[in-house]
């Protein structure tokens, strides 16, 4: 009895004890809901100087083509898909099959809407975009910057976006136009944004500094000297031809440095000493072994590297053309063919090798069998990944070997720690500055002046101590070889003579062709052509003479046609017009003939 | 202290049993006997043995032993719960060796279903009860993948992976992210994948929404109730269960070509493609098999070939393997699997106990796979008056290296990418690869598993609850559990610098080390009231629950170990400094808050009905989005209680039952907790940036990360059922049969938006919605000849078909990649209309026959003969994006299991196979083996004979070229598809009992003896290795069906077993 009361009374202790825990169940704190975001931080942090800052330089970071949306090997700052390879700078490279669904169909312009290579650049651009927007509408919200720091951060700002927007200006032509105060992000393309680029290129030059605290940072030459090219894309040569004089008279870099010429071979090192030097107008930062697994050197070009233990090791993507080394090919007078390069026998052909002279510009550009490669020796035949590569290699973004694991990644956790280097993606670089304004001169000033400019550039090449050396060793330190007595081939280039820029038509081919030379392989040629096309078809004749010739080399090629009237740009991502249609009224209109 | 009281009660409760049985057993004896039960053939203790017509009887004793006097004319009536009444005549006997067979259709059998237990007849919603010993039939690691054909409506997908999960889905593709069930060991969340088989006393899969909505918004996915074993009222009982046995690789492997053949292929190919043929390996014009592929195409004697002149890095010298390498049976080896298990257990009045230790181990076929657990239970549980105390604990602990499966890029894959050409090491003994020129790109792949052997994963965890239970006021219950799961994971791995390959060769190597923890934590209460009274049944439950679940983990990794990689050298202090990186591994903390009710009422045995209803309250949505509720009712009609049906004999019981329920589901937004809030994040690679030009530094950058969707909630999913369960024939057949329909509503679905809203990952929003109708059918004969011979028949079906009824607004498709490869896009296209998982690209009509043919037919860019010819399927005349459309869907017609359990005297044999019918697979294997020019791997051993060219017309393969276009290897297309279709005889298991009173003398209850063997045969069509395939990523249902180079599951297995009864 005695212990059944206990048991009782027990029972009812518990009892008493589970209403009281069910109890505290039932009232349980709202806040036990409230689960506060971990590793991440909400709009209000960031609304002071340090947070806006911090946007911006996620603004700047994209300017890399890595990371953020589709950012990677399809969407990089060199533009080595579409501004190079798509011109016919180079092959896609590699295994055939490799990149066969996206980067070939560019290469042979089998082309549509639902390439992803093509549509890589649209949506890290727009990303980018917003990123700056970002900025904008943050920095509105920041109580505690004064209105000077104000005025640069948002000029800042807005030339970043300027830069977005010109990208997709050149690529995809009609695109929508979305800035910090569009919150429908469904707007037509059917407008022409040049205006706005220009808007943002002149706030940017009106307001920004002449020095920068950080070389990275654009400064006001930079803003103009985008503005200068946004009207010479457009064709408006007046307005550009003050720009470009000023900008060669007075410009510095934003580290201070009057513009000028640097030895050629300097605007492709990644030595913290050589890199964002006089020529560097404006240029995406890299950098190596700095704790981000690989993700921020020139991450997106890392599969243009040789193949098996040269430099980088991987992928032997963006093999320099046949096409591009002829076209280095110089006459008695030390002068391009224009015309007639493809005639003859082809540069570096074991069986029939072109034996005339070449602009030394050619190996600096790219790697060919039995010439000096920085210091990798000469290149070997297992560094060429395929027979369908052709005979030579990038070298423009590669580095030497005395700087692997210093201006190369070490960091592990990535697969390809060697190809990625500390080397900046030249923007845009004096030398191409020039022959712009020599562009604008032929247009609307002075050819004396425009022949001026290119002699520039062309001297810049003629200087020997810049060219490729036998016999000797490298000194990556100085981009130079450090005997200089047996060039590594036949070179001979000389300036323009005076009076021969006369001739308009002569003039304008010879700037022409010195552009598709001193940039190659550097993301330029597709646009230059496009613009230079004019619909007269001439960058469809050019492209497809391309694949015709270069077709026996590389059998890939084959079956390869440009469509005039629509792959001067290239379309509409399909996805972003399936999405728009989705969203209502499907206000984007996809590019013609796609 | 614990222990000791235990032991020492049991004591006093096994001496006051003892003295039960010898008291009843105190008259005077003139028949003896013994009962054993047919299904483990161990005594049955306190059977009831009455002669027939007479109150006279006893009750068994711990030996299933009995004693009393009979007549020879009596009969005796031998009863025992859970076994059908047994009847035998006396007459001259003396010594009775009775067997009792179990009950086929336990209809009053107590199952666990949601927080309650019913008895299986009074089930009015779709309760799958698993047959455990069935389940065990397959020696596995993995319970999960045990699953697979138990049930009708779960449909498990395994690999031959040691450790590897399974795909589970139940009633078809419920969601388009991670579709594993509910789990619930003891009450409390859990995961089948560890835990010990041995262990489980019962498992029910609970299918619908009537009987899983009481867990509201984890249902959605279907609800799987394990219940552990306990300690039994009765003498301590010691068990062992032990197998050992050996996993035996597939014959065949992939097929792949041999070294000439290879060289012929290449040749074709390029002599195809109007090129002088060349290579560096076997010459120009002519190629001829070298001595050496390293140097390049050497013959015997060349310049550095002498090993002298041997060079790791700079001459390192490989032969040619003229025959061809076999990589498939270089990696894949005769492998042992055993696994020991002890359990003690007992009990006695108020407290019993249960005490397990397991022991698994098993090597993965694949060279340096393996998984290695040692497992403990404790289960107690403890009266005090009208208070129940106990605890359910388990712990376990393994060593499992993690192997991607299903994916190009690991060693399986490159078994058929590697040409054999390659021989496994270089003549040093160092590994061979394609740093030899002109052969491809893959990687060794012994080099690759003989390189992991050091990598390590250790995994603890500990689950379980420990709960109080009151009886009071006559007709109620409290009950309050906390429980949950802490989960501690470790490994590192070590990439060594592979100089053997074509690419990377220089790369440095590196070393990562990871380490982490989850808990989970559950709290429930609950009261249940309970009250029978005239005709009525009333069972009312209410109860609260409340879960937090939290992780966090980290990573570090270092390179360029110089001085050396010894495994006992390498650390993340040891390497390169600058080389140093760490990151965050995992970070999460959500909670979810509920309230859930249940009644259950009966009228008369007759008519059923019940209710649900749970409100949950989530952390992942935004506070007025946050409380989602799940009603269900289901109702059932037992039909053979009507008075109609009484006199049709051979209807032992009929139930209509039907119901009507919603369940959610936050597993779609699981990776993204905080959907509610747009958010900002600083990454390195993402948003840093080096803005002072320094080449080796960053500034802090932040970004837009994601975007925020305050008005997203909960998936539902809605589930109507109507069945009926039908005991027939005397108990000699039991059916079961339903139909569903199962409309999943605001699927979770990430918002897609216009790449010009920036790059913030969007937020998931409620749009889509899938629909799946099904029939679960399964039957089981239970059979006799006679007293010695009987069997079980069991048959499951499942079909189901799933449909794709919306998209969010206005969305026309959503294609998704599949993480195996994006090498040639996308397979799949989630679109109204069309199954989940649905094929999506250029359907092949043929090869272009000639050139006739391809200028007879649409434009097509690259055309030419010998390529694929597609299908216009828009009719314009050219093949362009519009003409790709849907060629198949991987979700089977129907899937099934067939158990047969057969039991003649002492020996007992079980058959056990699976099915799939009608599901389309592709076979992406055939992307790098049936073409040439696909990184110049290995090629399929037909390549030749049934490749294109003019004089074979009706190839299967396409011609042999360089070229990668449109027209062959450059997009997905159906060329890749084949039927996946199989019959699997997934065991078979032949067993012997001892007779039991031979092993008495040795204090021996019990042994038995068996040889299992697995996968005996495999019926398919399909040309890879395996026709069952698991998803790339486990946690995405968006694409499947798959084969990258799967582990594949049908290994042939032999063991032998055993099990012992102390």
């Amino acid at each position: 009895m005695n212990y059944k009361i206990n048991n009782m009374k027990r029972s009812i202790k518990f009892t008493a004890l589970m209403g009281i825990a069910l109890l505290s169940v039932l009232s349980c704190k709202k806040s036990y809901l409230d689960q506060k975001p971990l590793g991440v931080l909400s709009a209000d942090v960031l609304a002071n100087e340090q947070g806006v800052q911090s946007l911006l330089v996620g603004a700047y970071s994209l300017l890399d083509g890595y990371g953020g949306n589709s950012g990677g090997t399809r969407s990089p700052a060199s533009n080595w898909v579409i501004g190079s390879m798509a011109a016919g700078d180079a092959y896609k490279g590699s295994s055939p099959s490799d990149g066969a669904a996206d980067v070939q169909p560019i290469q042979v312009f089998n082309l549509t809407p639902s390439n992803t290579a093509a549509s890589a650049k649209y949506l890290l651009m727009y990303d980018a975009v917003q990123r700056c927007n970002d900025v904008l509408r943050t920095l509105a919200l920041a109580k505690d910057i004064s209105a000077d720091k104000t005025k640069q951060i948002m000029a800042e700002a807005r030339f970043l976006r300027g830069f977005y927007y010109f990208e997709l200006k050149k690529i995809y032509n009609k695109v929508p136009y979305i800035d910090e105060t569009v919150t429908d992000f469904n707007q037509p393309n059917d407008k022409d944004i040049w205006p706005n680029i220009e808007a943002d290129f002149k706030f940017a030059a009106d307001n920004l500094p002449a020095v920068q605290i950080d070389r990275g940072r654009a400064n006001s030459w930079a803003a103009m000297a985008y503005l200068a090219k946004a009207y010479l894309y457009q064709k408006k040569y007046t307005d550009a031809k003050p720009l470009f004089t000023n900008l060669i008279a007075n410009g510095v870099t934003a580290g201070g440095q009057k513009y000028a010429l640097i030895p050629f071979q300097q605007n492709f090192s990644p030595q913290a000493t050589q890199k964002n030097g006089a020529e560097s107008i404006f240029a995406a930062q890299a950098s190596v072994n700095d704790g981000s697994v690989a993700s921020n050197g020139n991450r997106p070009d890392n599969l243009n590297f040789p193949y098996n233990g040269g430099p980088g090791g991987c992928c032997g993507y963006f093999p320099p053309s046949q096409t591009i080394a002829n076209s280095f090919k110089t006459d008695a007078n030390g002068l391009p063919l224009f015309d007639s390069f493809n005639t003859g026998n082809d540069v570096s052909d074991p069986a029939k090798p072109y034996t005339g002279t070449l602009d030394p510009r050619i190996d600096l550009t790219m790697a060919r069998p039995n010439i000096p490669y920085l210091d990798w020796g000469t290149p070997s035949p297992a560094w060429v990944r395929d027979p369908t590569n052709g005979r030579f290699l990038p070298r423009k973004n590669v580095y030497s070997l005395s700087e692997k694991g210093v201006n190369t990644s070490t960091e592990s956790g990535y697969w390809g720690a060697t190809s990625i280097t500390s080397n900046n993606v030249n923007l845009l670089r004096f030398g191409d500055l020039l022959l712009m304004a020599a562009e604008v001169e032929m247009e609307a000033g002075s050819p004396e002046l425009a022949l001026d400019y290119v002699n520039r550039v062309r001297t810049r090449a003629a200087d020997p101590t810049g060219w490729v050396y036998k016999g000797s060793t490298y000194d990556a330190t100085k981009s130079k070889y450090n005997v200089q007595t047996t060039p590594a081939d036949n070179y001979l280039i000389k300036p323009y003579p005076t009076g021969s820029f006369a001739d308009k038509a002569y003039a304008l081919k010879a700037i022409h062709f010195e552009r598709k030379i001193e940039l190659a392989e550097e993301g330029h040629r597709y646009f230059d052509l496009a613009r230079w096309d004019n619909g007269t078809g001439s960058m469809a004749n050019e492209i497809n003479a391309f694949l015709l010739y270069d077709v026996k080399v590389n059998s890939t090629l084959s079956g390869g046609r440009f469509v005039k009237g629509t792959h001067e740009h290239m379309p509409i991502p399909q996805s972003q017009i399936d999405l728009s249609a989705s969203q209502g009224n499907g206000v984007l209109k996809q590019n013609p003939g796609y | 202290m614990l222990h000791y009281l235990l032991i020492k009660k049991l004591k006093i409760g096994i001496t006051l049993l003892l003295l039960f049985c010898a008291g009843v057993a105190w008259a005077q004896s003139n028949v003896k006997g013994t009962v054993t039960g047919s299904d483990d053939k161990l005594p049955v203790i306190g059977a009831s043995v009455k002669i027939k017509g007479t109150s006279v009887g006893v009750v068994t004793d711990l030996n299933g032993g009995f004693t009393l006097s009979a007549k020879p004319a009596d009969v005796l009536v031998v009863t025992y719960i859970g076994y059908q009444p047994y009847e035998v005549a006396v007459s001259s006997q003396t010594n009775l060796n009775i067997i009792l067979t179990k009950t086929s259709t336990a209809l009053s059998e107590v199952v666990v279903t949601g927080y309650t237990s019913q008895r299986k007849q009074d089930i009015t919603g779709s309760v799958a009860v698993v047959n455990v010993t069935s389940l065990k039939s397959v020696p596995s690691g993995s319970t999960e993948s045990l699953l697979q054909g138990q049930a009708a409506g779960v449909s498990v997908v395994n690999s031959g992976n040691p450790g590897g999960g399974s795909q589970i889905n139940i009633r078809g593709i419920s969601t388009i992210s991670n579709s594993s069930p509910l789990v619930l060991i003891d009450g409390v969340p859990g995961n089948l994948h560890d835990i010990n088989v041995n262990d489980i006393e019962s498992m029910q899969v609970l299918k619908d929404a009537g009987s899983a909505s009481i867990y509201g918004v984890r249902g959605s996915n279907g609800v799987v109730i394990v219940t552990t074993k306990k300690g039994k009222k009765g003498k301590v009982n010691i068990t062992y269960d032990g197998y050992y046995g050996t996993q035996v690789p597939l014959a065949d492997g992939f097929k792949l070509a041999g070294t000439q053949t290879y060289m012929e292929a290449i040749f074709q190919m390029q002599k195809n493609s109007g090129i002088n043929p060349s290579s560096q390996q076997f010459g120009t014009g002519t190629f001829t098999i070298p001595d050496y592929i390293l140097p390049a195409g050497a013959k015997e004697g060349a310049p550095n070939t002498d090993p002298s002149t041997y060079n790791l890095n700079s001459n390192q010298i490989m032969r040619a393997n003229k025959v061809g390498t076999d990589w498939f049976h270089e990696i894949f080896k005769t492998a042992p699997i055993q696994s020991h298990n002890i359990t003690a257990s007992g009990g006695a009045e108020k407290s019993n106990f249960l005490f397990s230790l397991n022991y698994f181990d098993q090597q993965g076929t694949l060279i340096n796979t393996y998984l290695k657990r040692y497992s403990l239970r404790a289960n107690s549980d403890l009266k005090i008056g009208h208070v129940r105390i106990g605890e359910n604990a388990y712990a376990f602990f393994k060593d499992n290296p993690i192997v991607g499966n299903q994916n190009e890029g690991n060693a399986i894959a490159y078994s058929y990418r590697e040409p054999g050409i390659i021989p496994v090491y270089d003549i040093m003994g160092n590994f061979a690869g394609s740093k030899a020129p002109g052969l491809g790109n893959s990687q060794n792949p012994v080099a690759n598993q003989m390189r992991s052997k050091d990598n390590q994963g250790y995994n603890w965890q500990m689950n379980g609850n420990a709960f109080a239970e009151v009886d009071f006021a006559k007709y109620f219950v409290a009950r309050t559990s906390i429980g949950g799961n802490v989960d501690n994971y470790y490994y590192y791995y070590f990439s060594p610098t592979a100089y053997e390959n074509a690419e990377g060769n220089t790369s440095p190597n590196s070393f990562t080390e990871v380490s982490g923890f989850r808990y989970s934590r559950t709290w429930t209460n609950t009261l249940t009231f309970n009250r029978k009274f005239d005709k009525h049944d009333v069972k009312v439950l209410v109860g609260t629950e409340n879960i937090k679940n939290y992780a966090r983990g980290q990573f570090g990794t270092r390179g360029n170990y110089t001085l050396s990689t010894d495994p006992d050298y390498v650390n993340l202090n040891t390497g390169s400094p600058s080389t140093a990186t760490n990151g965050v591994q995992q970070l999460y903390s959500n909670t979810l808050n509920s309230y859930f009710a249940r009644v259950d009422y009966t009228f008369n045995d007759k008519y059923l009905l019940s209710g649900t209803l749970r409100r949950d309250g989530s952390s992942f949505f935004a506070p007025d989005k946050r409380w989602g509720t799940f009603p269900s009712v289901t109702a059932g009609w037992r039909i053979s209680k009507e008075s109609f049906l009484k006199n049709v004999t051979w209807i032992d019981d009929l139930k209509l039952r039907g119901g009507y329920g919603v369940l959610g589901s936050l597993s779609g937004v699981s990776n993204q907790a905080n959907n509610a809030f747009s958010l900002f994040a600083a990454s390195p690679s993402n948003s840093y940036y080096d803005i002072k030009g320094t080449g080796n530094s960053t500034v802090l950058g932040t970004y837009k990360s994601q975007l925020g969707n305050l008005s997203t909630t909960w998936e539902s999913d809605g589930i109507a059922n109507l069945g009926f369960d039908a005991t027939l024939f005397n108990n000699k057949l039991d059916v079961s049969f339903e139909v569903y329909k199962k409309s999943i509503t605001g699927l979770l679905f990430r918002q897609n938006n216009l790449a010009a809203s920036g790059g913030a990952a969007a937020p998931y929003v409620n749009g889509g919605n899938i629909e799946n109708r099904g029939i679960d059918f399964s039957t089981t004969y239970h059979g006799s000849v006679n007293n010695d011979f009987k069997f079980d028949i069991g048959l499951n079906l499942s079909t189901y078909s799933n449909k794709v009824v919306s998209l969010p607004s206005g969305l026309k498709y959503q294609d998704f990649n599949s993480s195996g490869s994006t090498r040639i896009g996308s397979f799949v296209r989630l679109q109204q209309g069309q199954p989940v998982g649905a094929f999506f690209g250029y359907k092949v009509a043929g090869l272009f026959r000639d050139a006739a043919d391809v200028s007879s037919s649409p434009t097509q860019s690259a055309a030419a003969p010998g390529r694929f010819k597609y299908e216009d399927v828009n009719g314009d005349g050219v093949i362009t994006d519009a003409d790709r459309t849907f060629f198949g869907n991987p979700n089977p017609k129907f899937t099934g299991g067939f158990n047969l359990n057969a039991s003649y005297k002492q020996f007992d044999f079980n058959a056990f196979l699976y099915g799939s019918y009608g599901n389309k697979v592709i076979n992406y294997v055939k992307y790098w083996t049936n073409f040439p020019q696909v990184f110049g791997g290995n090629v399929s051993a037909d390549i030749i004979s049934n490749s294109w060219s003019p004089t074979n017309l009706d190839a299967k393969i396409p011609k042999l070229e360089t070229s990668a276009n449109f027209s062959n290897t450059g997009v997905f297309n159906s060329f890749y598809m084949e039927d996946g279709s199989y019959l699997r005889l997934k065991s078979l298991t032949l067993g012997y009992t001892v007779p039991a009173n031979r092993l008495k003398k040795y204090g021996i209850n019990k042994i038995r003896v068996y040889v299992l063997a697995t996968n005996l045969f495999t019926i398919t069509k399909y040309s890879g290795l395996d026709p069952e395939l698991q998803n790339s990523n486990l946690n995405d249902n968006t694409s499947f069906g798959i084969d990258f180079g799967n582990y594949p599951a049908n290994q042939k297995n032999y063991n032998i077993g055993v099990n012992v009864t102390f």
